[in-house]
């Protein structure tokens, strides 16, 4: 890897020899001579309204950026970790030369900014999927805002253009995709941007072609199938951290010395707020932590084994001496008047129960946009194709900010084993289907069977897997010959793939992913010129499935990464236009 | 919570904000470009958008070219110095991209408090003593070193990390985990990787390898193994000279490669049908060298550490937000929760900036490049260039002259009150300003305003000796007692009237008129809540300057030169833009 550090050194030493621009990079490689002879430009640079000859030279540093409903992150591509995350808060918001932050009598009032903005609100770019009454306008500046942030504080760049990657979650509605990109082009003026889904970008950056990713995000959770870089299906619910840090609130309100009485008579439905959002959520990161799974996980597993012994630890919370009393102080400043509260530790885990569980309900009693994340990790994986769910669920990556509670992630994925080691991966349900089910007469010969234990997956393609290690499925006789899918098999290895397994795996995260995306010089399924984005706006994109298809298909292989290098005038939102 | 003091402000929208509306032609159907009608409404200093368009005086700067205000937003940067603010030294533009934006001698900041940590000997009782000599201590030190907070008294040795030499202190923390645990960089994990496989001995080599292997994947470990795997994967071994095969090898030696190179300039659309076929055969990685990485979901280690601290213990968002992204973090999940985990986080470095004008590329700040130094070389800053707006109650001697109008006092609803604004003309030239504010302030609250005088001349900035020489007794101009010609036909004749249309006081280079505003009462039907800064009386107000200048050549140039090269005849110039004064706050019943 020491040669493509040293490379950036050397194109600048050819910036100098440009030939005038050429004619359009596709007929330029038809005709490509075989003599040694000086190329033409295939692509003319773009050259954005400010531009200067100095601007040239910046082209080599591709920007990414990664945007989350509380924080963007920024860096150069290549590198392995963003240089900087700049959070979205109400400091930001204010004017440039507002100083009273930095006084000493200030205090942020957050009963006012709750009644402006709404409790926490002021500290999102963006309210999820809701583009009500959101304005826009607003979203692009505080974007330029955080951005401006990022580059001079943490990225230390000038304000050449630079061509950028942004990373976006793929249910992010066209207006705010639209507004956010109206900003970065009219104040940055990057020759172009590249568009890249998160999902897709974390399963590049944990090695897979096929994964679901868990987005435990903070307006809601997000389940994306990802299969062979294309994002099959999308699942959500609104148990995200937001609603985490609503149930913290809950649970220290409850405890107030003033609250309880309060509490009871105006019931749960009323919004009043009696701690500061950035104090909930402070403890809901410092403090809060998941109980382990109550079913008794499978045992033939020996982190099983240790689930049931952590889980005895915790409950009686006896065993060693050195275990403290069970309970824990947290102080409190932002109620009136301050206080330190002294709550059970036990009860620590409680938001985090309500929030992503609810264990205490049936679990046929819940609407779809509210599923508890076992029950929603389930469907999605029940939802899948057979074949794609056989890779899926043994690369589950979990990513977003609830990943930092303690022992969620191993919550979930238990519990998730658990259904499936109760119902296998049976649509069906109920107590008939169980009967008939226990019934060998009725039972059909090719009837799918949940087998022991959450390793087991009864999927008919488990059988010949280890055949040939490439997977089809086994209803298909012969495939007809299919280039790509040759073209697959030709670069794939041999050794068999893991699949029909429920198993987890790490990414190095979306923004690390879309650095090494950018870094492997794969070109995105949506990349937008200045110009033309700035001529015709969203309205200018086609559908994805328009944009060249063919040459697409033949360019992915069946991933939905990467794309033709030109398709000419006509370009895509990729996922953002279909929808 | 004490009320803040209130000082009357003014706040100057850039021009640039409008613009950014037109950027693309209004009749292309975009969900953002809706707001034809945008110029048309006054602007609403309230409105959430408006604190990212408003600049004080004092951070404009200002094109001489273009006669156009300049704000952070709207100019085009580039870097003079990256220097470290914490021991100034200057860093080439070379190693940020190697090293990173942070500082990487031995500047810190403490976890906990911020504070700037210094190195000190671990067995010394007077740490005051050696923070200087530590680097020169005649006597050898055995216990080593540590990063110590001297504001809370934090120190290295909490999270288990100490030094062996009290210098490059960054490159030894990179080798150091917390509790003290050692950690092979990227670039070492590589290099030994080739050392064994240069050397003969194969069961040495696998037992190192495993040891290597076996050391907790850390990001950067993590990123470089999935990075050389799908390098890997890209360069086929079967089409060695094609374009994007070979990453290492960028030699000039063929046509392909060259245009290759070149088409790295050219955004972004570089690979070819063969480069992309061959993008799509990557395979999955298998093997943790590759990059795969089974999740350890066991977090009860973690939970019990969690049950058995304090609230103290635990990191809090602050504190986990200013640590610098961690490559050497054991894992990827749940960095950095308890204070035992964070570490001393490295300066970021920061720049020395000059900035030009967008559209005419011309210099309108150049700071000295030498880091010490805080004197700018170039610096068009706008108060020269456009007038300044200051701010004060007026209080009226007579039957009402007993209420003292402290700028501090609240203002009473319904209570009309009378403000005097001063504005001054920086610029050689007789400036005419025209001023125009909504009758009512925009907002829940509305206000009403009235600009006693609208429309008038400001002299121009004259050479401030002429005007000493021609009136001797003007040396205590802000006393209204002083009289005489400061305050030309209202002061004594008329006996302090206010009149319509009519300047209330006329200096040198600056008039003052009177604005009348009429306090909303801040009574909310629904109960509500105020919102922030809801109490303080802000008006919109829109300036517009318009004066001839004297084209280009016979003056300093200070006064904006033209780009017409006819000198006897005057350009004549405007500058317009809205501008947000904060006059008072509005008692709350």
């Amino acid at each position: 890897m020491a040669a493509p550090g040293g490379a950036p050194a050397i194109h600048r030493s050819v910036a100098n020899i440009r030939s005038p621009p050429g004619p359009s990079s596709s007929s330029h490689h038809h005709h490509q001579p075989h003599h040694p002879s000086t190329p033409s430009r295939s692509v003319v640079v773009p050259s954005p309204n400010f531009g200067s000859p100095s601007s040239l030279r910046a082209d080599e540093d591709v920007i990414v950026v990664d945007f989350g409903t509380r924080k963007l992150q920024v860096g150069f591509a290549g590198d392995a970790a963003p240089r900087g995350c700049v959070w979205f808060g109400p400091d930001q918001q204010r004017r440039v030369g507002d100083f009273r932050d930095w006084h000493p009598d200030y205090k942020y009032d957050w009963r006012q900014a709750a009644g402006m903005w709404g409790w926490g609100r002021d500290h999102e770019l963006w309210q999820g999927g809701d583009v009500r009454g959101t304005d826009l306008g607003l979203i692009g500046d505080k974007i330029e805002r955080a951005l401006r942030e990022g580059f001079t504080k943490y990225m230390l760049i000038d304000s050449r253009p630079r061509r950028m990657v942004c990373v976006f979650p793929s249910g992010l509605p066209i207006p705010m995709l639209s507004a956010a990109l109206d900003s970065l082009f009219s104040r940055f003026q990057p020759p172009t941007i590249s568009l890249l889904s998160s999902p897709v970008a974390l399963s590049v950056g944990a090695g897979v072609r096929s994964a679901l990713v868990v987005d435990l995000g903070w307006a809601e959770t997000v389940i994306t199938s990802v299969y062979e870089y294309r994002e099959v299906k999308t699942t959500r619910s609104v148990r995200g951290v937001r609603y985490l840090v609503d149930q913290t609130h809950k649970l220290l309100a409850k405890h107030l010395p003033d609250g309880s009485a309060a509490k009871s008579t105006d019931g749960a439905e009323e919004e009043e707020y009696k701690l500061s959002f950035e104090e909930c959520n402070d403890i809901a990161t410092r403090m809060v932590w998941c109980k382990p799974s109550k079913a008794p996980a499978a045992t033939q597993k020996a982190e099983g084994l240790e689930t049931l012994v952590e889980q005895d630890e915790s409950e009686n919370s006896a065993p060693s001496a050195i275990q403290r009393p069970g309970r824990v102080e947290i102080p409190l400043r932002s109620c009136r008047p301050p206080t330190t509260l002294n709550l059970p530790w036990e009860e620590l885990s409680e938001p985090c129960e309500n929030a992503f569980f609810d264990s205490q309900y049936s679990r046929s009693g819940f609407d779809d946009h509210e599923l508890p994340l076992d029950l929603l990790v389930y469907r999605s994986l029940l939802q899948l194709p057979l074949d794609v769910r056989a890779l899926c669920m043994s690369r589950i990556i979990f990513t977003g900010g609830g990943t930092n509670v303690l022992g969620l992630r191993r919550r979930i994925f238990d519990d998730v084993s658990e259904i499936v080691r109760e119902r296998g991966w049976e649509a069906v349900q109920g107590k008939a289907f169980d009967q008939m089910r226990a019934n060998p007469k009725i039972k059909r010969k090719g009837a799918r069977q949940a087998t022991g234990g959450p390793t087991g997956v009864a999927s008919p393609s488990a059988e010949n897997q280890e055949a040939d290690g490439v997977w089809h499925d086994a209803a298909n006789t012969l495939p007809e010959v299919d280039p790509i899918e040759e073209q697959l098999k030709k670069g794939q290895d041999k050794r068999p793939r893991v699949q029909g397994q429920l198993r987890a795996i790490e990414s190095i995260g979306a923004w690390s992913g879309a650095s090494l995306i950018t870094h492997l010089k794969a070109s995105t399924v949506s990349t937008i010129d200045r110009d033309v984005w700035l001529q015709h706006g969203a309205a200018g994109a086609s559908k994805a499935a328009d944009v060249d298809q063919k040459s697409q298909r033949q360019s992915l292989g069946p991933g939905g990464l990467l794309r033709a290098a030109n398709v000419g005038t006509s370009w895509t939102l990729g996922v953002w236009g279909t929808g | 919570m004490a009320p803040l003091p209130f000082s009357p402000y003014t706040f100057i929208q850039c021009p640039c904000s409008d613009s950014t509306l037109l950027a693309r032609p209004a009749d292309a159907k975009s969900p953002t470009g809706a707001d034809a009608e945008e110029d048309e409404r006054t602007f609403d200093p309230r409105a959430p958008r408006s604190n990212y368009s408003l600049y004080p005086l004092e951070y404009l700067l200002y094109c001489e070219d273009c006669h156009q205000i300049r704000c952070p937003r709207c100019v085009s940067e580039e870097i003079a110095t990256y220097y470290c603010p914490s021991c100034l030294f200057e860093v080439p533009s070379s190693n940020l991209k190697s090293e990173g934006n942070r500082c990487t001698r031995s500047c810190f900041q403490c976890p906990i408090c911020i504070g700037p940590l210094s190195v000190t000997t671990q067995e010394t009782r007077h740490p005051d003593a050696n923070l200087l000599s530590a680097d020169n201590a005649a006597t050898p030190h055995s216990g080593g070193f540590s990063l110590t907070c001297s504001y809370c008294h934090w120190s290295s040795t909490e999270i288990g990390v100490d030094f062996d030499k009290p210098n490059g202190i960054h490159a030894q923390l990179a080798k150091i985990r917390n509790g003290g645990e050692s950690r092979l960089t990227a670039k070492e994990r590589k290099e030994r990787r080739k050392e064994l496989s240069h050397r003969g001995d194969s069961a040495a080599a696998a037992a190192a390898r495993e040891e290597i292997e076996e050391q907790v994947p850390d990001l950067e470990n993590q990123f470089a193994n999935l990075k050389s795997f799908y390098n890997s994967q890209l360069a086929d071994p079967t089409a060695a000279d094609n374009g994007l095969s070979t990453l290492g090898d960028l030699g000039f030696s063929s046509p392909s490669s060259l245009s290759r190179i070149m088409n790295l300039y050219t955004g972004g659309k570089i690979s070819d049908n063969k480069a992309k076929s061959r993008l799509g055969a990557i395979r999955e990685a298998l093997t943790p060298e590759e990059g795969l990485l089974v999740a350890n979901l066991d977090e009860a280690a973690l939970i019990s550490q969690l049950h058995q601290s304090e609230h103290c213990d635990t990191a809090s968002m602050a504190q986990i937000t200013s640590q610098p992204p961690n490559l050497g973090e054991p894992a990827l999940h749940g960095a950095s929760r308890f204070t035992s985990s964070l570490r001393p986080i490295p300066h970021l470095l920061r720049t020395k900036r000059s900035k030009r004008c967008p559209v005419c590329r011309h210099i309108i700040s150049k700071p000295e490049p030498k880091v010490q130094t805080t004197r700018f070389r170039i610096r068009l800053v706008a108060g020269s260039y456009i007038p300044s707006i200051s701010i004060k109650p007026l209080t009226l001697p007579g039957p009402s002259g007993s209420s003292s109008s402290n700028p501090s006092d609240l203002l009473i609803s319904l209570k009309p009150v009378h403000y005097l604004l001063t504005f001054k003309n920086p610029i050689f030239e007789t400036i005419k300003v025209t001023l125009a504010t909504p009758a009512a302030t925009p907002g829940r609250f509305p206000s009403k305003v009235t600009v006693l005088c609208p429309q008038f001349d400001i002299d121009a900035n004259t050479d401030v000796w002429d005007e000493a020489l021609k009136d001797n007794d003007r040396s205590d101009k802000s006393s209204r007692n002083s009289g005489g010609t400061t305050r030309q036909r209202r002061g004594t004749e008329a006996g302090y009237q206010l009149e319509v249309g009519k300047i209330w006081e006329r200096g040198r280079n600056w008039v003052s008129i009177v604005v009348e505003v009429v306090p909303a009462s801040l009574r909310l039907e629904d109960g509500g809540m105020l919102r922030e800064d809801e109490d303080i009386l802000e008006i919109p107000m829109f300036v517009r300057i318009e004066w001839e200048a004297e084209n280009a050549g016979d003056d300093g140039g200070i006064v904006p030169g033209a780009g017409g090269k006819d000198k006897d005849q005057k350009e004549k110039r405007e500058l317009a833009y809205w501008c947000v004064l904060g006059l008072g706050k509005i008692k709350q019943n």
